[in-house]
């Protein structure tokens, strides 16, 4: 009896464990089948005579300054070349503004700050990682629009409602900031105490030790921190195309001229679910998958040139 | 010493940037809340959920047998800024729709009203009941020029008092209710979790209990951190190009539907689940499976009722941060389902949610932001219950006061 029970246990451990097996290789799956999907749907207007439009020509893809869609004029015409350059501006612009932000507030709730009001700013920058981006969307039309298009008033440029580079910009910097300082404030309290202490017996002030020691030995969980906020600039759609104006042709880096990012073009006209208009997001969405790789895949390297610590 | 000093000053400057930083992220939650609620608190009310999105507007002419005036009192005494009629015993007041635009709202309407009910002229021979909620387009009478409600209530009682015979009245239901779109994101959140937990707690169990340090479980596990990297709107893309074609091909759907909606969302959710519920399983003391399995349990029933008790407060917590990241999620959904608001929600149909919904006003001509801006402050009270109640568990996990069986 116990030695039928005992085989019924094992061959239910068996089942147990492939059907828990399955899970996990079907969760590992999808990021498969995304890559499959992607690459396939999107090289195919590239190949295919897409409904008598002809071939999509690729280096005119790459590197066009024109971005035409839609009914009026249905034709294979889509560069895409301005989109790339304008999403790694913006991407690059609100890096360098959130950078010195995220990292500052960072040390100060990890290490400046008074114990309560550390953890009233820690819950504060949680609560705002954990807004979604559309609130962020909404809060640039509504509020950032405003200000860029009273300050083009005041500089005296022209401004197309405040749609525009900075505005994008802006709302672009405030949603990473808090990601960015989460993890940078992780990695500036993971920093060994031996070091601090070593620092300070030396003679160095607090502050000198912060800036100079805690930062240093910081830098790689910073650099994860950027390559976080990067990825989130580069791949973020809606609240940028609530305040970036739809460009529809021409590399803009003037801050106050309307733009347009991968992501913001793909979302535009979602009107029509078949065709080439459509189909031609999938080509997009490659061209932003292969840029946020590339993109990681440098930012990677220079953590691993900089990240490593001489103290 | 001079130098000494001057090193205070350096440092004192130093840590007053990184105060001045850091209160940057007060300032932006202040302004964001400021801003949500300076916009769209005035349109929180149970109205929001009692009316559809769309309005219908309703043209109604008086009924043939009502020709007399009511010339009567209001039994009821009337709020001082509702403007009465005594001829034809009506009472209007300024009102505001969902949308925040002032119109002009039936405020009271008198029993022996000429025009309580009228005939609907859209649908022939329907009778239909002036109800105090509906809005006054514009009202044409026979005998003088159309009083219409944009030029104010004062102005249209009097011009009602004043004529003798209308012709047709002009209301519309109220709209701009965001009902539909609040029932589609409790039916994303139900299916999503229905789908993505399993398969999320599945996995973890496996790459944790069965498969711990296996090349193969850190290849697994690899790919599913790559998908955190995935931006949501490729997310959608595959949803698109794998989850509508497969519920089209099994349902009676057509194009983007709530089924592949969750589907979508389940992908994006699961590198979420997996990575909290296998650090919940990672706490759990080898001890217990130990003491389990010497005892004579199965790894069956040492995985079942040992651990995952164990680590329940981790799935709860994955749980909860899956639902706010539905409750977030726009650029993916409106890919998968659409970005058309509906009142019915059938499974198989389009539907937006709560996000998508602020989406498809902010893109409308013009742009909605008051409604929005309500929508918002719904999924910002979300956000922060969620929050504070993933810190109370997560500080509950860290102080070892796991709410297991043992």
């Amino acid at each position: 009896m116990t030695i039928k029970t005992n085989v019924t246990k094992k061959w239910i451990d068996q089942l147990v464990e492939k059907i828990l097996f399955f899970m996990a290789l079907l969760s590992a799956s999808f990021i498969v089948m995304v890559v499959i999907v992607i690459i396939e749907r999107g090289l195919s207007p590239f190949f295919s005579d897409n409904d008598g439009l002809g071939q999509v020509n690729l280096l005119r893809f790459l590197t066009g300054i024109v971005y035409l869609d839609g009914p009026t004029f249905a034709s294979n015409a889509y560069g895409i070349g301005y989109l790339i350059i304008s999403t790694l501006y913006i991407a690059l612009l609100s890096l360098l503004i959130a950078m010195p932000i995220s990292i500052f507030s960072a040390l100060f709730i990890a290490k400046i700050a008074p114990k309560p009001l550390g953890n009233t700013l820690r819950t504060v920058t949680e609560i705002l990682a954990a807004i979604p981006s559309i609130v962020y969307g909404l809060f640039g039309a509504g509020v950032i629009l405003d200000l860029v298009y009273n300050l083009s008033l005041i500089v005296g440029v022209q401004s197309s409602a405040g749609f525009s580079v900075l505005s994008t910009v802006i709302v672009l910097a405030i949603m990473i900031i808090p990601t960015m300082t989460v993890i940078a404030e992780v990695a500036i309290r993971a920093v060994q105490k031996e070091l601090i202490h070593g620092s300070l017996a030396l003679g160095a002030t607090p502050t000198q030790t912060n800036f100079k020691v805690v930062l240093a030995s910081a830098k790689s969980g910073i650099f994860t921190a950027a390559i976080l906020g990067v990825g989130r600039a580069l791949g973020e759609a809606t609240a940028v195309s609530l305040v970036a104006g739809s460009r529809r042709s021409g590399i803009s880096f003037a801050l106050f001229e309307t733009t347009a990012t991968l992501t913001s073009t793909m979302l535009q006209g979602m009107k029509e679910t078949v065709g080439l208009d459509y189909t031609i997001r999938f080509s997009i969405g490659l061209v932003l998958m292969v840029i946020i790789l590339l993109v990681n895949f440098i930012l990677n390297f220079v953590k691993s040139k900089v990240g490593r610590v001489h103290v | 010493m001079s130098k000494f000093s001057f090193r205070y000053v350096i440092d004192a400057l130093l840590q007053g940037i990184t105060f001045l930083f850091s209160s940057i992220s007060f300032l932006t939650l202040g302004a964001i809340l400021v801003f949500v609620f300076n916009q769209g608190w005035s349109l929180v009310n149970i109205d929001l959920i009692r009316y559809p999105y769309e309005s219908t507007t309703i043209l109604g002419a008086p009924l043939e047998d009502q020709n007399e005036f009511c010339l009567c009192e209001p039994n009821i005494t009337l709020d001082p800024e509702v403007f009465y009629s005594n001829k034809w015993g009506v009472g209007f007041s300024q009102g505001q729709d969902l949308l925040g635009q002032a119109t002009v709202q039936l405020a009271y309407i008198h029993p022996n009203s000429p025009i309580s009910s009228l005939t609907n002229k859209g649908i022939e021979g329907n009778e239909f009941v002036l109800l105090p909620e509906y809005l006054i387009q514009k009202i044409s009478y026979n005998d003088r020029s159309t009083s219409l409600a944009r030029r104010g209530v004062e102005r249209m009682i009097n011009e009602l008092e004043s004529s003798n015979s209308i012709y047709e009245i002009e209301v519309i239901t109220k709209g701009g209710g965001i009902g539909g779109s609040i029932i589609t994101t409790l039916w994303l959140i139900g299916l999503t979790l229905i789908i993505a937990i399993p398969i999320g707690v599945g996995a973890a169990l496996y790459l944790n209990e069965y498969a711990k340090h296996s090349q193969f479980a850190n290849a697994i596990r690899s790919f599913i951190e790559t998908l955190t990297g995935v931006p949501s709107i490729i997310f959608g893309l595959l949803g698109v190009a794998i989850f509508i074609p497969l519920t089209v091909a099994t349902t009676n759907a057509t194009g983007g539907n709530l089924i592949s909606g969750a589907l979508t969302l389940s992908v994006i959710l699961l590198p979420i689940v997996i990575r909290t519920t296998e650090e919940s399983l990672k706490v759990v003391p080898m001890d217990y499976r130990n003491a389990s399995l010497a005892l004579g349990a199965s790894r069956t029933q040492t995985t079942f009722k040992v651990v995952i008790p164990n680590a329940l407060p981790g799935i709860l917590a994955a749980v909860l941060l899956g639902i706010g990241r539905i409750v977030g999620e726009s650029a993916a959904l409106i890919f998968a389902i659409g970005s058309i608001v509906r009142d019915e929600i059938t499974l198989t149909d389009k539907s937006t949610s709560l996000a998508v919904h602020i989406y498809s006003m902010m893109t409308d001509e013009p742009a909605n932001i008051e409604l929005s801006s309500t929508i918002a402050i719904i999924i910002l009270a979300i956000v922060l219950v969620l929050n504070l109640l993933i810190k109370f568990i997560s500080s509950k996990i860290m102080k070892g006061k796991l709410g297991g069986v043992i």
